[in-house]
């Protein structure tokens, strides 16, 4: 069930390798969707499901695909499935989708998926590329929550919508940082989060 | 089989196309019912928000709006009633219909009925910072007075322009009045502090937000204003 | 001069990095030098011209609701929209694949350098994020689309460019080790884009 190799595929991308902080991948909709804690987690969970499936479908067909085409074959099965989570989410759960409208078409265009696609599921079987998938999928969502849950905190005072901050902090001049919700407070913060990362995991550090 | 010969690309391209393309139409229309009754009560829910009645169990959304939306209404610029078929204010696309010139514009209006007192309900539309904006205001049977406002929008900065959905923002627009002197003049959104200079009634814009707020007021004269005549012909009615 | 009035305002005001931050990935990746970046720059430029003009047509001919009453008025009631997102990426997929092609074969030291990132310039968010922006728009022609396109891409190369001149430069800073390098670049672009941000939301003419 789990080999050395399997654990690898789904432990490493949590730290070692993680998509946001060692490959850079998946960058745009850190910044978007990380405002506010709850859209980041569903967003997080949206991004496993299909990174997950994708991963296993062209894991399958993976011997068939030409090579010429194989970004299109890839793209097509990840569309499919996205609109498929979208259809979905409209039908079944309405709220979730309005708040996540513009951020589901997102995850198309999240390189974290193309990125594994070709990285891994092109030249693996399909239980190891799941096991990819998930890993990968996980260790973005722990940035996202990490980076929303900063954010949030310090630009709204709040946690999931709940206020944390108490109300006497603000009646003695504290007051919620606005520059924390703007998009490049977002860069910073991951700035901080590779800062932190990498002091403490000294062989991924550049030399540049 | 050749996996790099043009055939064998072609055929793996089309057949890939046809199966994806018959699995998401075949999703898409057995879904689509579903779909469509959450965006009609999302719609209901919307409008019932603007009378203050809107209702957090998805399952009573029809039939408080049947209890409360009494008739459909379309006027045209010069107040008079074009259309009163059911459901002839409710089916009119707000994006589409802002589009077309100002004269072939349908102003749909919603009559509710509120505890004994007769309430219009007008849709409005406009552009915020990111995407587009919309809404729906309540007024009074005096054809001046806001009784309640709902705005709702695509995709402004969460925290920021997305507070004009916040009941504290939406909250500010009642008891306001459309009409100052017999002139119709707006509720405007101003900066917190200031006052506008026509003499107008005024809310207090979102801090942070400008040209969102500045959106909301200008998709309220847009929209609001082509219903003068509709409110004037309440107005002198009531007297 | 409409055109013109767009092109300047999608070029600096609404900068797809800056104002949208889409588009991140490559743009942190591919930023260490400016001849590098300058050719992914231009590659992500014609691709938004090349794509822009035809994703316009086939939303307006195709796609949207009623669109397909130009081949038969039974057609009115044919809404294809749910299938915009797999249309757009696949033109933008295919056009991608034509460019990559094309790189290899007349200039394979660009092609070596830019590495993995063209074939994901196809999932470069500034690309479908222009399409899914035009949809949004509505604009009048494909004219103004390919403007649009023309404008967005060269906002991109101008950011990317600039980037990877302060990369360079920034080599001879004395930088705490674990920042360096794409910490670095992270910093770099979030002060560039509050520097951006006092461009929103001004109105031209």
């Amino acid at each position: 069930m789990l080999s050395k190799k399997n654990k690898e595929a789904l432990f490493n991308p949590l730290s070692k390798d993680n998509p946001v902080l060692v490959q850079i991948l998946g960058i745009c909709s850190t910044l978007a969707v990380t405002v506010k804690l709850e859209p980041a987690i569903v967003m997080g969970i949206s991004v496993i499901a299909v990174l997950a499936f994708s991963n296993v479908i062209i894991s399958l067909i993976r011997n068939t695909i030409p090579s010429t085409i194989r970004i299109i074959v890839q793209l097509v099965v990840v569309a499919a499935l996205v609109i498929i989570v979208q259809q979905f989410l409209v039908a079944f759960n309405y709220e979730v989708s309005k708040q996540l409208s513009v951020f589901i078409g997102l995850i198309i265009t999240n390189c974290i998926l193309m990125g594994r696609l070709e990285a891994f599921a092109l030249t693996n079987k399909p239980w190891p590329s799941f096991l990819d998938g998930i890993g990968n999928g996980l260790g973005y969502t722990i940035i996202l929550v990490v980076v929303a849950f900063f954010r949030e905190l310090l630009g709204s005072g709040t946690v999931l919508g709940f206020k944390v901050i108490p109300q006497w902090c603000y009646d003695h001049g504290y007051e919620d940082n606005g520059l924390m919700i703007l998009p490049p407070m977002a860069l910073i913060t991951v700035a901080c989060i590779v800062w932190f990362h990498r002091a403490r995991n000294t062989e991924l550090q550049e030399t540049n | 089989m050749n996996k790099n010969s043009n055939t064998y690309q072609i055929l793996y391209a089309a057949v890939m196309v046809v199966l994806v393309g018959a699995m998401l139409a075949f999703i898409y229309m057995a879904l689509k019912p579903r779909q469509e009754q959450n965006i009609a009560n999302d719609k209901r829910n919307q409008i019932l928000s603007a009378i203050h009645q809107a209702t957090a169990n998805e399952s009573e959304i029809p039939a408080t709006y049947q209890k409360f939306v009494v008739k459909d209404l379309c006027v045209d610029a010069k107040g008079a009633v074009v259309d009163s078929a059911a459901g002839c204010a409710f089916n009119v696309d707000m994006k589409k219909n802002m589009k077309l010139p100002e004269a072939e514009r349908k102003l749909p209006v919603l009559v509710c009925d509120v505890e004994g007192q007769t309430k219009y309900v007008i849709p409005v539309y406009g552009a915020g910072l990111w995407g587009p904006i919309w809404g729906y205001v309540a007024v009074n049977d005096d054809g001046n007075t806001i009784f309640g406002a709902y705005f709702s929008h695509e995709s402004e900065t969460p925290g920021l322009g997305a507070r004009i959905a916040d009941a504290d923002f939406q909250d500010q627009f009642k008891d306001k009045v459309l009409y100052k002197e017999g002139a119709f003049k707006n509720v405007t959104v101003v900066k917190k502090g200031q006052t506008p200079n026509d003499g107008s009634d005024y809310v207090d814009a979102i801090s942070g937000a400008t040209i969102t707020s500045r959106g909301v007021g200008a998709m309220m004269q847009q929209c609001m204003a082509a219903y003068d005549p509709f409110f004037k012909s309440i107005q002198s009615r009531t007297e | 001069m409409e055109e013109l009035n767009l092109f300047v305002k999608s070029i600096f005001i609404d900068n797809m990095i800056f104002a949208y931050f889409l588009g991140m990935c490559s743009f942190i990746a591919v930023s260490k030098n400016v001849s590098t970046a300058f050719g992914l720059g231009l590659a992500v430029t014609f691709m938004l011209v090349v794509t822009m003009p035809i994703n316009f047509l086939l939303d307006r001919y195709v796609l949207q609701p009623g669109a397909l009453t130009w081949i038969s008025e039974d057609l009115k009631d044919v809404d294809l929209s749910f299938l915009g997102l797999i249309m757009f990426i696949a033109v933008i997929a295919s056009g991608t694949q034509l460019v990559e092609m094309a790189v290899e074969k007349f200039s394979p030291s660009l092609y070596a350098s830019l590495g993995i990132f063209l074939p994901l310039i196809a999932v470069n968010c500034a690309i479908l994020g222009g399409a899914l922006f035009m949809q949004q728009k509505d604009f009048p022609s494909a004219m103004t689309a390919t403007v649009y396109g023309l404008g967005s891409g060269i906002g991109w190369l101008l950011a990317i460019v600039g980037i990877a001149a302060i990369r360079e430069k920034i080599a001879y800073s004395n930088i705490p080790a674990p920042l360096r390098g794409v910490g670095i670049t992270f910093i770099i672009t979030g002060l560039m884009g509050i520097a951006f941000m006092s461009f929103l939301g001004i109105k031209l003419g």
